[in-house]
């Protein structure tokens, strides 16, 4: 029986916010995003807006950081860089805004590969404070395959990426946890319409259950699809933590994340 | 004041889509015997409904008596067959309406087309759909195997069948909506029922009784759809109704109470 209340605390490190012009989403507004937490068990989520991915970054951070001023210590915000608009006036808005606690790259939507120039300021923006970066990553993406960011780990070791969906398909997870392997600054987040808690295990099982993130896409997608495949996958207690919340809670550094009892956080 | 809600909200639901057998390309938890049972047990459901893998990917209707033999096998935790059909061609079947009295006659609750993975035009059915309308079997389907109009199609010329739309998927809301709202024969279970606050959406829009509890064990990760609903934002009344009272009201010809 799996009983109509969480167990769990959960930092979701992968979410976004608004509407999206593909398909239609009920509710995407961060006050249902909010409820949804509530009965989720998620303490805090980070969010890049779906505006500032799919069409205007500079408008769509100032979304997130609209939610992150509604619902503060619920939700934190990510600082969308498209390189294709003006990247150096949103990482120095990044610097100043203590509301943004990490980057987001979108290299599939925006067209443009981890490893060009464009992106280079925000690689060393992340190698010189140690700010999160989230990536879509996808396999086969001449963008954001996973592989492509092990020429952006080599040549920026400090910087902290998180390799979101972890290529998406079996076969992406396959090639993110090579990469991952390799390159102790790449983390795994667990995302995705083909990601099961048998592949979850896998990653535990080849780079260790804490550099494993919790992430669901949710509004795009809805929270708990992600989250039960983490919640029901034949983890220990203690993996299946670090993966929901106390991974998050150690990689958040550089402006930590709201909230959370402590107990996550070690070295 | 808040929702009911009670664990014993999340026993007793019944499974309504599940996979038997080994899945080529995925990495997904086993469907044996053994541990359908097992799924059973650990999230106290009241029983399944069950499809065979080689239906679907080698065999269609021979699948059918690996599913049946699941059931058969777990006929005692309420766990019951659904087969697969193909349209009628020399030398693989005869007859869609002896195939459907033979499916009655071994207790087989619901029938499952793969038009696109089978290479047919679901319109190559339309003796399958009567006889299913006629013993009051439902038609599951794949949204991935059908297209919207084929569906709408079949909908309206056979209003009396049960249809039931599967792995649906995030992206699709605005056809779904128009196909419940023109369909009171269309339901939609939760496997890959993925767009946000989906369920709690259609649910508001008074459709609550159109949502069918399902994991997609097999094909999809059984926590996905477990946790969907058991930590919706719906009363507990609402959750039971699509955990299990839905599948008991299409599934009764198949012998579930």
């Amino acid at each position: 029986m799996i009983g109509r209340q969480p167990q769990h605390r959960v930092v979701d490190v992968h979410a976004h916010l608004g509407p999206y012009s593909l398909f239609y989403i009920p509710d995407p507004d961060a006050a249902t995003m909010v409820s949804v937490m509530d009965r989720t068990g998620t303490e805090v989520t980070v969010v890049a807006a779906n505006r500032a991915i799919q069409q205007d970054a500079h408008l769509g951070n100032s979304h997130s950081l609209a939610a992150v001023d509604a619902h503060p210590g619920r939700i934190a915000a990510y600082a969308v860089i498209n390189p294709w608009q003006d990247p150096e006036r949103e990482l120095e808005r990044l610097a100043a805004d203590e509301r943004f606690v990490g980057i987001k790259v979108h290299p599939s939507l925006h067209k443009y590969p981890v490893t060009g120039a464009r992106y280079a300021a925000v690689w060393a923006f992340a190698e010189e404070t140690g700010c999160p970066v989230l990536s879509h990553s996808e396999h086969r993406s001449a963008y954001d395959a996973p592989s492509l960011f092990e020429a952006v780990a080599a040549k920026y070791p400090r910087a902290p990426i998180i390799l979101g969906h972890a290529g998406i398909t079996p076969a992406g997870v396959d090639e993110a946890i090579e990469a991952a392997a390799r390159y102790e600054s790449l983390w795994l987040e667990v995302c995705g319409s083909q990601m099961t808690g048998p592949l979850i295990q896998e990653m535990i099982d080849r780079v260790g259950s804490r550099r494993v993130l919790f992430g669901s896409d949710f509004p795009f997608i809805d929270q708990r699809m992600s989250l039960g495949r983490v919640v029901c996958a034949p983890l220990t207690d203690g993996q299946r933590q670090d993966v929901l919340s106390g991974n998050a809670r150690r990689l958040f550094r550089w402006r930590p994340l709201p909230g959370g009892t402590g107990e996550d956080v070690d070295e | 004041m808040g929702l009911a809600m009670t664990d014993d909200a999340t026993t007793g639901w019944f499974d309504a889509r599940i996979v038997t057998g080994a899945h080529p390309s995925s990495l997904v938890p086993s469907t044996d015997r053994d541990a359908i049972a097992a799924h059973l047990d650990t999230y106290a459901m009241s029983g399944a409904l069950v499809s065979a893998m080689a239906s679907w990917l080698h065999d269609p209707l021979g699948g059918n008596a690996e599913a049946t033999a699941v059931a058969n096998s777990l006929s005692d935790r309420g766990v019951l067959a659904c087969w697969t059909a193909v349209p009628t061609t020399p030398g693989e079947l005869d007859s869609l309406d002896k195939l459907v009295a033979q499916a009655l006659a071994e207790g087989v609750a619901a029938f499952r087309i793969h038009p696109h993975s089978h290479g047919y035009a679901p319109d190559a059915l339309l003796d399958l759909y009567a006889a299913l309308e006629g013993g009051g079997l439902p038609l599951c389907v794949d949204a991935a195997e059908i297209g919207w109009t084929d569906l709408d199609t079949i909908a309206t010329r056979f209003p009396m069948l049960p249809i039931v739309l599967s792995n649906l998927g995030y992206r699709q809301l605005r056809r779904l909506w128009s196909a419940l709202r023109d369909h009171d024969n269309l339901s939609v279970d939760l496997v890959d029922f993925a767009a946000h606050q989906a369920v709690e959406w259609l649910a508001a829009e008074g459709l609550s009784d159109r949502l069918l509890f399902a994991t997609g064990l097999g094909v999809r990760d059984p926590g996905e759809s477990i946790v969907r609903l058991a930590w919706s934002g719906l009363d507990d009344e609402t959750v039971t109704r699509i955990g299990a009272g839905n599948a008991q009201r299409l599934f009764a010809a198949g012998g579930l109470s």
